[in-house]
């Protein structure tokens, strides 16, 4: 066996120099920061199965005075430039939470595109370890967006379909070029893909008959009440994920952050969505909503187009003949696990989808080593449908 | 007629003080058990206020030494450096520090004090301009007072001030920036990475006084400016004895022309008489287990991270310090007297450090400790530290729930933040400041530029208008409300507009220029 250290020197060794050309700078203006979240859509003009996010939400979502998640973290963004013109771009993020959470000094980068060349790569990884490093950082964990509460990991398997809502994409070069830069694995991520035309085992069935009878009561939102459901899932959520890798406990104001972008898709389709209560205590609970991304993929980035609403028009319309659910989060509270609680909203979910038309969705992310989580998807009939990476450096 | 004594008999301070049993200076020391221990009137008490960092003043080893040096040598030079008082031990010591140090040169005076004063007045003119910290060492300022030149002094740590003043400084002039390395009462370390910035920049020489750092940061043990990896830009470093060395005096070391020009040119090493051979001999042999022992920075280091993250634990404040200098702040003066007094008859020697060494309402209970305190001693102190704090209400009954862990100046911690992570700084800083446009940047736009950023402000308002929460609506909904509240400030909105107008075609040229 090779000690690390040997191959982490042999790795440094071959590590690719970053370009000479490419200019690395802080991204200082607003109109610099409408460049970065815009060079996503450039980049990938061409890539029939990319989503394009809606500008006007990225650009919140880099922003400080709007992203809760900035309140405590610290993010900076790059952009690589060559002759004047963008080839690649990087975020650097410091989440102190995250660090609290388990004590460790880690640095965070993401939103990270660039062209196909190690050169210009290894220079924006340059950047972020730097920035990261003058942090008193160790080490660089990423891609993540920008943290692991929001979409993260680089796509290794699974290429040649549209993302997930929620969930990253990205060109085929890009595994090579973190590997070249002196990247290592530091966890996988798995998606799960579940036909609604799949019958459920029969001990899934018996299961959730039996914790029925038991008195698991489960039900789905409550949308009169969104506000009391939303401290329910908050607290199951820090509850359960605790002891998770990579996990890191969500402000109020950022659950709220992203329970807000979910309203409108809990509202539209309140029927897949259910909280699993036991002794009226509520203990679980199962998220799943319509692929967005049909719809996003229909607007091309903007809500209107010339001052017209067309954009949002198109997303109404692709958002009616969408077939494809993405099953975002099921949660249980410690105690509760490895009592079938997941089977009983797992059936219900699957029912309620078939009866709303639904073909088929994306379950996920679960991580690898996850193994409880993992054998109940696949005992449910899920199969493994993408691998998502996290790639860890030395800074 | 006025007496010059007078000041004397009128000071008050010193009577009130001793009259209250508060008094807490000139503490006559009777007997030293391993320097961590003292007996004072009868009693052992824990010293957790010496500079003693590594523990080298009881060290068996240095006192051997001192003790074959006065056998060799006797007991004084009976003379200046100049004249008769050079022993081949001096011309020893200041090979072996230019070399630790990894300087051309380097000069022992008899004392710190004395080494600040002697490169201050030798070196500085009547046309320099030296700019020295407001918390710098005493020994400084009065070094500054007998040369000639003009003083600048910043306010503590504030480089946005020490980059004016030199800004503002005659651009012909030598210049100096003279700083502690780390400061002595509290313990935090200059920003040395932008005073050098600041230096290059304004071509000015940078002195760092490292009387408490030298032997403490650093992995070699050679102060501030290795610690931040600043050798080779700090131009002249100076260190003492008295601290870490275990002995009594100073040592400054910088180039080889400007040493040897102090050493002839400058009166208080010139007319004064060199180290006694004891304190040399010590020096050197304590040098030696500086470089031998690394270990003890280390444990001197652990010791300070403990005490620091014990007396915070307790809600008790450190401040900035980052160093084994761990200053406890009181805030009230005679609060601190009682403390320091409480602490004492338990046992427990601390300084107690008042105005005008700390600003008012400040005041503070300065703790040091040395690389051979153990953990028992170490944890005696912070237990009674608890007792005391609580029962003279300086931190509350329980222990708060969190708090911030120190950074100790650990070799390594530090990375160099140069020029390119300084530019990102300044980019986060700036990031928002290029909110909206004015008239006069519109004016430069195409029509097509225009009419993409009307298309883009739809674009965001769809977005928000997509996004709105209750709360949003109601606020909107008082928004009437709130501009008839405003509507005097409204009301001069023409003449607003009038005046922008009028210079945005001043601006734009549209009448002829005169």
């Amino acid at each position: 066996m090779i000690p690390a250290s040997v191959l982490e020197g042999a790795r440094a060794r071959h590590a690719v120099k970053p370009a000479a050309d490419v200019d690395i700078a802080p991204v200082r203006t607003t109109s610099e920061r409408d460049a970065f979240v815009r060079f996503q859509l450039d980049h990938y003009r061409d890539d029939p199965n990319f989503v394009p996010p809606i500008v006007a939400e990225r650009r919140d979502f880099v922003d400080p005075a709007k992203n809760p998640f900035l309140e405590h973290a610290s993010l900076q963004l790059f952009l690589a430039r060559r002759n004047g013109k963008i080839v690649g771009r990087i975020a650097a993020i410091d989440d102190p939470h995250y660090n609290q959470f388990h004590n460790t000094e880690v640095g965070f980068f993401g939103m990270f595109e660039s062209v196909n060349e190690p050169g210009v790569a290894a220079a924006l990884f340059d950047a972020a370890a730097e920035w990261v490093r003058s942090r008193g950082m160790k080490s660089m964990l990423g891609p993540v967006n920008l943290s692991t509460n929001h979409d993260c990991g680089l796509l290794v398997e699974g290429f040649g379909s549209p993302p997930a809502m929620m969930m990253p994409y990205n060109p085929r070069y890009y595994p090579a070029l973190f590997e070249a830069t002196g990247f290592r694995k530091a966890k996988d991520l798995w998606t799960y893909e579940l036909s609604t035309s799949v019958a459920p085992p029969e001990e899934v069935l018996r299961a959730a008959e039996r914790l029925r009878e038991e008195g698991v009561r489960v039900r789905p939102l409550n949308l009169r009440d969104l506000r009391s459901e939303r401290r329910i899932l908050k607290q199951i959520y820090n509850a359960m994920l605790g002891r998770q890798w990579g996990f890191v406990p969500m402000s109020d104001a950022e659950f709220d952050f992203i329970a807000e972008r979910l309203r409108p898709l809990a509202v539209l389709r309140s029927e897949l969505c259910f909280i699993a209560e036991v002794d009226g205590e509520p203990v679980a609970f199962s998220l799943t909503f319509p692929d967005a991304n049909v719809g996003l993929k229909a607007a091309n980035g903007y809500l209107t187009r010339f001052g017209l609403p067309i954009g949002l028009a198109r997303l109404a319309w692709a958002t009616r003949a969408n077939d494809r659910l993405r099953v975002l989060m099921l949660g249980i509270k410690p105690g509760f696990q490895k009592r079938g609680i997941d089977a009983v909203l797992y059936t219900e979910t699957l029912r309620a989808a078939r009866a709303l038309g639904y073909v088929g969705g994306e379950l996920g992310w679960t991580c690898e080593d996850n193994h409880l989580m993992n054998r109940a998807l696949e005992s449910m009939g899920a199969r493994r449908y993408r691998t998502y990476r996290i790639y860890e450096r030395k800074v | 007629m006025a007496d010059v004594f007078d000041k004397c008999s009128n000071w008050k301070d010193y009577k009130i003080a001793k009259a209250t049993g508060l008094y807490p200076y000139f503490k006559a020391i009777e007997a030293s058990h391993a320097s961590t221990e003292v007996e004072i009137d009868g009693k052992r008490i824990i010293m957790v206020g010496s500079n003693n960092y590594l523990g080298l003043a009881g060290d068996p080893r240095v006192k051997e030494a001192a003790h074959e040096a006065i056998r060799k040598f006797g007991t004084t030079c009976s003379g200046s450096r100049l004249l008769n008082g050079t022993l081949s031990l001096h011309e020893e010591l200041e090979h072996r520090l230019a070399k630790f140090l990894n300087r051309e040169a380097a000069l022992v005076v008899s004392t710190g004090f004395q080494t600040n004063l002697a490169t201050m007045a030798g070196i500085l003119g009547r046309h320099d301009i030296v700019f020295s910290d407001r918390q710098n060492h005493a020994s400084l300022l009065d070094g500054i007072r007998l040369g000639y030149a003009t003083e600048k002094r910043y306010r503590h740590n504030d480089m946005e001030h020490l980059e004016k003043l030199l800004q503002d400084a005659d651009p012909d002039a030598g210049k100096l920036i003279v700083t502690d390395g780390v400061f002595s009462m509290e313990g935090d370390l200059c920003n040395l990475p932008k005073i050098v910035e600041l230096a290059q920049k304004y071509k000015a020489r940078v002195m760092t006084d490292d009387a408490h750092a030298m032997g403490v940061l650093g992995e070699k043990g050679r102060g501030t400016a290795e610690y931040f990896g600043l050798e080779a830009q700090t131009d002249l470093v100076m260190g003492t004895f008295s601290k870490s060395f275990a002995s009594l005096g100073g040592v400054i070391a910088g180039p080889f022309d400007v040493i040897n020009y102090i050493k002839h040119k400058s009166r208080p090493v010139v007319f004064s008489a060199s180290m006694t051979p004891a304190a040399v001999a010590a020096a050197l042999k304590a040098l030696d287990i500086i470089e031998a022992e690394p270990q003890r920075r280390a444990r001197l280091l652990d010791i300070a991270e403990k005490m620091h993250n014990g007396f915070r634990a307790m809600g008790f404040d450190t401040g900035v310090s980052v160093t084994p200098v761990v200053p406890v702040f009181v805030g009230d003066q005679v609060k601190c007297f009682r403390m320091w007094k409480q602490l004492f008859e338990v046992g427990i020697f601390t300084n107690p450090v008042i105005p005008p060494a700390v600003e008012p309402g400040h005041a503070l209970l300065r703790t040091s400790y040395m690389a051979t305190h153990t953990d028992e001693q170490l944890d005696r102190v912070l237990e009674q530290f608890e007792r005391i704090g609580r029962k003279l209400k300086v931190i509350p009954e329980t222990r708060p729930t969190s708090y911030t862990p120190v950074k100790i100046a650990r070799p390594g911690t530090y990375v160099i933040r140069n020029e390119a992570s300084q530019r990102w700084a300044a980019a986060s800083a700036g990031l928002l400041a290029d909110r909206g446009f004015s008239l006069e940047q519109i004016a430069r736009m195409t029509p097509g530029e225009v009419a993409n950023k009307l298309f883009d402000a739809v674009e965001t308002l769809t977005w928000r208008a997509a996004n709105l929460q209750p709360d949003d609506l109601k606020r909107l909904s008082t928004a009437p409300l709130k501009l008839w509240e405003k509507r005097s400030g409204i009301r001069n909105l023409p003449g607003v507009l009038l005046e922008k107008g009028a210079n945005f075609f001043m601006k734009n040229g549209t009448r002829p220029e005169a």
